[in-house]
């Protein structure tokens, strides 16, 4: 079985106008066994900027621990936020320094632009960037996702409206993954706030 | 001499999606019409969906070589039953066949990912879904194949059926109506084409209901 299944995850980012949603499910297992059912792996870089880490939890919290750490740096030499584009850049940048031992986790970096342009992206494990116009995906239910984000998705969605494709979208995903579920955790962010959800699912 | 080892293997995939829907008096069978082999397409227009008996519809998706052999099979027991019984077997009759000559093969099985549906006795649409070596279930709804990842949370969502636990037990049903539960199948597949290599080209649809056997297609992506 692969590394990046051991510990299970669901991650899914989606576009809106002029706003994004970013969405995980809380499970943390060790391969069948459940450990935790209200697990973080979504994080918060700065109030418009999000990234969420799918893949081996150990590296996810090591990486994101490097991410924290350069973006302060970024921050005292800079006296600004990172943009998005940015952001991808570095974590690009960080993935493929350990090109042959890598860090076994996909990210995906959602973040609204100064211009309140939404942005999402995703990687795999050494840093290979893909920019998307409409949807994300990553984790080990990454498949029924992009059936279920397929189906759904349509452009240009309110903030309500983007919130509840992009639950129904990851609820009924996770419910076909064994590794994945527990319930799901949305963060949905428009130029104004930034609302955190927590949702209840299946609890099996 | 150089070691020589044997290197070949019975088994292909063509790919392929199979999806079935039961409502209340009819049954919506669907399968693309694509039969690759590795990055290669080798039709464009191949027909997964075989009628076994007049109210049954077999789809199937896997190697199709295998499936082909468990179709004649299939077919030739089921012309027996007809000599030895002078009716058509039902569907559920059918479905208990098709996961006997299933298991029959069980250590060199046919590699084929079935869904049957069809009209049970009293007319109601019924589909039943297997694994390869005939482990089979009554459901509401299924899907087979390489993209049936894709599809089944989409079906999940829109047709959620009630636990196969529940006591006593639920029908499986759907609500839909018989050309809701089509533009439903339609949709499912344009989603699953988009990301899936070996489904695609076109979507074959067959309708079963009290009037009989109805055929429709709808273009697919191609590429």
């Amino acid at each position: 079985m692969s590394i990046f299944e051991y510990n299970g995850s669901a991650l899914v980012a989606m576009v809106g106008k002029n706003c994004f949603a970013i969405a995980a499910d809380r499970r943390l297992g060790v391969q069948l066994q459940t450990i935790a059912t209200d697990f973080q792996r979504i994080y918060k870089m700065h109030d418009r900027l999000f990234i969420g880490l799918s893949g081996l939890a150990t590296d996810a919290q090591t990486l994101y621990q490097r991410l924290v750490f350069r973006h302060k740096l970024y921050q005292l030499r800079e006296e600004r936020d990172m943009k998005p584009e940015t952001f991808a850049n570095l974590v690009s940048a960080i993935l493929y320094e350990k090109r042959f031992g890598p860090y076994f986790c996909q990210p995906v970096i959602a973040g609204l632009s100064d211009e309140d342009k939404p942005f999402i992206c995703t990687m795999d494990s050494i840093g290979a960037k893909e920019l998307a116009k409409d949807f994300v995906v990553a984790g080990t239910a990454s498949e029924s996702l992009y059936g279920a984000c397929e189906a759904m998705y349509k452009p240009d969605l309110e903030p309500e409206e983007l919130f509840e494709t992009i639950s129904q979208a990851l609820l009924a995903s996770v419910d076909r993954d064994c590794l994945s579920g527990w319930g799901g955790h949305v963060y949905l962010v428009t130029p104004t706030e930034i609302k955190e959800r927590i949702l209840k699912g299946r609890m099996d | 001499m150089t070691k020589q080892q044997a290197n070949w293997s019975p088994y292909d995939f063509n790919g392929g999606t199979c999806v079935a829907v039961a409502g209340a008096d009819y049954c919506v069978i669907a399968a693309d019409t694509r039969m690759s082999t590795g990055y290669n397409i080798l039709t464009r227009d191949y027909s997964k969906i075989c009628k076994l008996a007049d109210k049954s519809l077999l789809a199937s998706s896997g190697f199709q070589a295998d499936v082909r052999a468990l179709q004649k099979n299939l077919e030739a027991r089921h012309q027996i039953y007809q000599h030895q019984h002078n009716k058509q077997m039902s569907c559920p009759a059918m479905a208990q066949l098709l996961s006997n000559t299933l298991y029959y093969k069980r250590f060199f099985p046919y590699y084929a990912f079935n869904v049957l549906g069809g009209l049970d006795n009293e007319g109601k649409g019924c589909v039943f879904t297997y694994d390869a070596v005939g482990s089979y279930e009554k459901v509401g709804y299924s899907s087979q194949g390489s993209g049936s990842k894709l599809i089944m949370p989409f079906l999940d969502n829109q047709l959620k059926s009630p636990s196969p636990l529940l006591l006593p037990a639920q029908d499986a049903v759907t609500p839909l109506s018989e050309l809701e539960a089509i533009d439903l199948v339609k949709t499912a597949f344009a989603s699953a084409t988009e990301r899936d290599i070996y489904t695609g080209d076109k979507l074959e649809i067959v309708v079963l209901n009290r009037e009989g056997i109805r055929r429709e297609y709808m273009e697919l992506r191609k590429d």
